[in-house]
């Protein structure tokens, strides 16, 4: 959805591929590693953009699971934030409280699903090898 | 950093001159430091205190001052760090000669350490892919082994004289102190929960305390041509299970891209751990280092999260801090693949 190209995800993709290839050659050597990150935080918002709220929906899912809550429609558009909110502090406190313990290799296993979404986004090839 | 540095520079003149050096030439922000301000210093040699011979050399002195930003604290004070590098020093541990320290309110405004200036490169990427340092890279490996048996050699007393006495249980006290920064930052992450009570159900045998420097990894040495010149950055040390040290020394964060070369992206294990017995460490068995690259990897994930929160709550601006939110899930995949293979 965009009014016109390029979309979000493109026009941040840009501005990482000029701080990198560009702007990195011109700055104070001790400034390159900021310019580095600059980079590498446009091409993470343009990654997140792009994958849209399928991980949400996903993470979603899992931590009802986790949670024993039973299997449900995916929330609107509207609630999905407010509902992963909840889903994932609700899950953080009931493993604090020591009441998934008796769980805890499963929930150690399954959690690699999770983490493993937020590393598409924010560093992909990072869980390769 | 951005404030005027007139009054500082006043009161860093005025302990210099007690220190025989004279004007500051120059005294600058050095960027980097989480939780500290460093500000590298200059400072000019009065002709008649100047070496005779060394005429040919710059008349100039460097120093490093390390202090407290305002309204920030850190596990170890700035007055315990200076007593625990000369320990350090002291066992053989290269480290900048602490010099000076001010209290808060004294001539560093907050409080703060003048140290002796180390020169060499501190900066991973740098360390790990110039040729200047191929020599280094190849020495260091054992340096930092036989450099950890030396500071693990120091006398629990003597730690215990600095930084009063250990916890109870420092295996207990090492989770519960991350759980509440945790807390503190009010961030709801279940892998990083998960592990928390994985860390509580695994914990090792109990083990024979000592200083546990903390933060001892690739960016907190300062290397030169020839390897390690100096362990820096004192400021999480604590009494605790030494093997703490090395377990977040392997974390693959500390690799910086290396991910094959466990120790500090330059070396292997076995030759670390070769040094460091041959230097006098004992030896740990491999669960227990991987118990605490375990905790290694969580401690880096709530690390994480704090200095994302220092930069959404607006105590420090920063998009640097406010990456490392995105980076939390790194250190939360190392941890559950080892958790996973502990299995």
């Amino acid at each position: 959805m965009t009014q016109d190209r390029p979309d979000a995800a493109e026009l941040l993709q840009a501005v990482a591929e000029f701080l990198f290839a560009e702007v990195r050659e011109w700055v104070p050597r001790e400034k390159r590693f900021q310019v580095l990150v600059a980079a590498n935080v446009c091409a993470v918002v343009a990654r997140e953009l792009r994958a849209g709220e399928e991980p949400l929906r996903e993470d979603w899912a899992l931590f009802r699971e986790l949670l024993g809550e039973p299997a449900a429609d995916a929330p609107g558009d509207e609630e999905l934030a407010d509902e992963v909110d909840r889903a994932r502090a609700e899950l953080a406190a009931r493993i604090r409280s020591g009441q998934l313990d008796e769980r805890l290799d499963e929930l150690t296993e399954r959690l690699r699903d999770h983490v493993r979404r937020k590393l598409e986004v924010a560093r992909p090839g990072y869980d390769d090898g | 950093m951005a404030e005027q540095p007139g009054e500082l520079a006043d009161g860093v003149r005025s302990v210099l001159a007690e220190l025989g050096a004279d004007a500051v030439v120059r005294l600058e922000p050095i960027p980097g430091g989480a939780s500290r301000e460093t500000w590298l210093i200059e400072a000019g040699i009065a002709g008649d205190r100047a070496a005779p011979g060394r005429e040919g050399e710059e008349a100039a002195r460097r120093y490093v001052l390390r202090r407290d930003p305002a309204g920030a604290e850190s596990l170890a004070s700035q007055q315990q760090e200076a007593g625990l590098i000369r320990l350090a020093r002291k066992a053989g541990v290269p480290a900048p000669e602490p010099l000076h320290y001010e209290p808060a309110g004294g001539r560093f405004e907050t409080a703060g350490i003048l140290m002796a200036h180390v020169p060499g490169e501190s900066v991973a990427p740098r360390l790990l892919r110039k040729p200047e340092y191929e020599v280094a890279r190849g020495a260091l490996t054992a340096q930092l082994g036989e450099a950890l048996a030396r500071l693990h050699s120091i006398e629990l007393a003597a730690a215990v004289d600095v930084l009063g006495p250990p916890p109870a249980d420092p295996v207990v006290t090492a989770i519960e102190v991350w759980e509440a920064t945790l807390d503190s930052i009010g961030v709801p992450l279940p892998a990083v929960e998960a592990g928390l009570r994985w860390l509580r159900a695994e914990r090792p045998d109990p083990a024979a305390p000592g200083l546990v420097h903390g933060d001892f990894r690739l960016g907190n040495f300062i290397v030169d041509e020839s390897g390690l010149a100096a362990v820096i950055d004192w400021e999480l040390a604590h009494i605790g299970d030494p093997v703490e040290d090395i377990g977040w020394l392997g974390i693959r964060s500390w690799r910086f891209g290396n991910d094959d070369r466990r120790v500090a992206g330059v070396g292997s294990l076995d030759d670390f751990l070769a040094a460091y017995a041959a230097a006098g460490g004992e030896p740990p068995d491999a669960e227990r280092i991987r118990y605490w690259e375990v905790f290694g990897n969580l401690k880096w994930a709530v690390i994480c999260a704090r200095q994302a929160n220092d930069h959404l709550s607006g105590l420090r601006r920063s998009h640097e801090l406010a990456s490392l939110g995105r980076r939390i899930c790194e250190p939360e995949w190392d941890m559950l693949e080892l958790i996973g293979t502990a299995r």
